[in-house]
């Protein structure tokens, strides 16, 4: 019998890509989403080709009721848990609409678990932003989390209702501590994606100015299909633990900018602006990742370290557009 | 100009003590309080007048931490120097039966009073202390533990209050808000909630002293905790929000003891002597006349265990000069004698053919 995967946030571009690693690895995919509606309906699965092979669900995460029906009703084998208000910046404006679809959400994945007690394993996407600062020292496992946004603060609520579930009623679930990982699906309000569909504008001919916040600030970038693996290696193993998931590398923003204008052969300081607009409340300078333990435990490693994947979304755009 | 307190649970332990002590220091105190089909003012009842007197300075108020809308309504009415955050669903093992509403009213409740004072403009007027709690510490990582100690949560309280924590933190941070986290430890008193292990002790001992209560069922007897006395620690949460930078602290004792340590001396204090005897959900304490009057029950155990909390107030001591002033000792004694006083009045009661009610748990 295939195994069965319900991916929380279907949509998104992490739910796209798990699927699409999912089917071929043999499972029965079901999605959920917010939204109602065939797979067809949703752009990131028909770009990888995939929307005819996943069954889609509607349900609201928020409500217990609706998770809880959802998980009796495919029985699945193993549930990722992707949903979620992902922006850091808008989390700031939304801060409810964060919690809720975050920290509630993944409580009621977790309730419907040991309510319905069945055995179905977890995996909880938690992120880099739960560390914030680190004063520029990598983030392993231990580290303390010190988030700096309503939306790290409701990743770290998260991960730790997992931690708390697992712990007191022995459930199979884990986090992923995710940092950035990036891909063509990535929707057009993170800033990679705004840098690059700019940048091939500019190189198309398009006189318009590159307008960023803070290009100083650090991050690790990886490649979002190679993360999905990582996802799955989680659940295959004899316990469940919690890893950071990450290339190791550290970039600034404007090591970015410049590797993406460099794929198009620009000099990217012709073409940006510094917009103090665009700063948020406030910001993590610095996030560092050390993702040794996945590789010594999942035998995990990134392949795509920050200009790959600055090259590969180059190109991915250029396709999108000619 | 006479300040203005808000305070949210103010029909708790702590919120009777706190608005006690601003009523004291000259303030107009608000409360928020749920509506409910009983009373449920009994531990302000001592500083709540007729509305109609002359020179009332306390005044109630209906809202809830689960409904935007009232604490929107009320903070923007009373307009509020300080608002203290101490309504919770505050019972850990209550939070595993109980997960979505902790959540909701401990965490999203946390938000809820932030963003209200966010959006109605009181940023730069309203300062804000949160009560946190040593459960962030839960299966700790150090010993004790201190402001700079990570967190490691283990119950849906805790995890609940762990992001109350951060977002306060946060806008903080974000929107300079003048907001802070008192990281409480255990802190007990007469009006403890009847449920909370130490009450429960204090109460069946003075209730069983009487012939009102047969026995009493415990959970781990072997968890430790630094308790305190809930009135020493109302006085560093108004201190914290005194201060030119709003800054979080650890309010402790720095002096731990076992749940069969409390129940020793609350004994002692009912001149009862125990003996304990066995181990693990076996064990059991006697009387002296050779009862076993304490019991294991592993329905009190919880689906995971903090099994030791130990806090370091040096903090709070330098930068605040605070110290607790209520001893272990003087605090056990307080509340059995608050319990004894009630279960005379019970059995007074009883005696005259009265009604009267035992609230088993």
């Amino acid at each position: 019998m295939p195994k069965k995967a319900l991916i929380t946030g279907i949509s998104g571009q992490d739910g796209s890509y798990l699927a699409r690693f999912l089917l071929a690895k043999g499972y029965d995919v079901v999605g959920s989403s917010r939204g109602k509606g065939p797979a067809s309906s949703f752009p990131n699965l028909e770009r990888l080709g995939i929307a005819n092979q996943v069954a889609v669900e509607s349900v609201s995460l928020a409500d217990r009721q609706s998770v809880v029906q959802a998980v009796k009703k495919h029985a699945p084998d193993e549930i990722y848990n992707l949903a979620g208000q992902s922006s850091v910046g808008l989390s700031f404006e939304q801060p409810f609409e964060t919690i809720e679809s975050i920290t509630v959400a993944t409580l009621n994945l977790l309730e419907a678990i040991r309510v319905l007690q069945m055995p179905i394993r977890l995996f909880n996407a938690g992120s880099g932003d739960c560390f914030g600062n680190t004063g520029g020292k990598p983030a392993d496992e231990n580290t303390p989390f010190r988030p700096q946004s309503p939306y790290g603060a409701a990743r770290a609520a998260a991960f730790w209702e997992v931690s708390s579930y697992r712990e007191a009623y022995n459930i199979f679930a884990c986090s992923g501590i995710l940092f950035n990982h990036e891909s063509p699906l990535r929707p057009d309000r993170f800033v990679t994606r705004k840098i690059v569909r700019t940048a091939c504008r500019i190189a198309k001919g398009s006189p318009e100015k590159l307008n960023l916040g803070n290009i100083d600030v650090q991050r690790d970038w990886g490649w979002a299909p190679e993360y999905v693996e990582a996802m799955w290696l989680m659940l295959q193993q004899q316990a469940p633990e919690d890893y950071i998931i990450a290339t190791g590398e550290t970039h600034p923003l404007e090591d970015f900018v410049q590797a993406v204008f460099a794929s198009l052969n620009l000099d990217w300081q012709e073409h940006v602006n510094q917009n103090p607009d665009l700063l948020r409340p406030t910001d993590v300078l610095i996030s560092r990742a050390n993702p040794a333990k996945a590789a010594n435990k999942l035998n995990w490693k990134a392949k795509y370290m920050m200009p790959d994947v600055a090259d590969m979304l180059v190109q991915a755009e250029l396709k999108l557009i000619s | 100009m006479k300040k203005k307190a808000l305070i949210t649970g103010i029909t708790g332990q702590d919120g009777a003590y706190l608005a006690e002590f601003l009523l004291e220091k000259g303030y107009e105190v608000h409360g928020i309080k749920r509506r409910s089909s009983l009373f449920n003012t009994d531990r302000i009842d001592h500083l709540y007048k007729d509305p109609h007197e002359e020179d009332v300075r306390l005044f109630l108020h209906y809202g809830d931490m689960t409904d935007s809308s009232s604490l929107l309504r009320i903070i923007q009415k009373t307009q509020p120097d300080e608002i203290y955050n101490l309504a919770a669903q505050s019972h850990v093992a209550v939070s595993f039966e109980e997960p979505e509403y902790t959540a909701n009213s401990d965490a999203l409740g946390t938000l809820r009073v932030l963003e209200a004072i966010r959006i109605l403009g009181l940023k730069d007027k309203t300062r804000f202390y949160q009560a946190s709690t040593s459960e962030l510490y839960g299966k700790v990582r150090e010993t004790p533990q201190t402001e700079e100690t990570p967190f490691h949560p283990r119950s849906p309280y805790a995890v609940a209050k762990l992001y109350a924590y951060w977002i306060t933190v946060n806008y903080r941070e974000s929107y300079g808000m003048y907001a802070c986290n008192g990281i409480l430890f255990n802190h007990e008193s007469p009006v403890r909630g009847e449920t909370f292990v130490t009450r429960k002790i204090t109460r069946a001992l003075a209730r069983m002293k009487l012939g009102l209560q047969k026995g009493l069922y415990l959970g781990n007897l072997d968890a430790k905790r630094d308790w305190g006395h809930a009135q020493d620690y109302v006085e560093m949460q108004w201190l914290m929000l005194q201060q030119e930078v709003p800054e979080d602290y650890v309010i402790a004792t720095g002096e731990q003891h076992s749940v069969r340590d409390f129940v020793d001396a609350a004994a002692q204090e009912l001149g009862i002597g125990i003996r304990w005897e066995g181990s693990g959900v076996d064990e059991k304490g006697y009387d002296d006349k050779g009862r076993a009057i304490v019991e294991v029950d592993p329905r009190y155990f919880r689906p995971c265990e903090v099994e030791t909390l130990l806090g370091d107030p040096t903090k709070a001591k330098e930068k605040l000069g605070w110290t607790p002033k209520i001893t272990f000792k003087d605090l056990v004694s307080e509340m059995v004698r608050g319990d004894l006083k009630d279960a005379e009045r019970d059995e007074l009661v009883k005696r005259h053919g009265l009604k009267t009610y035992d609230h088993n748990e």
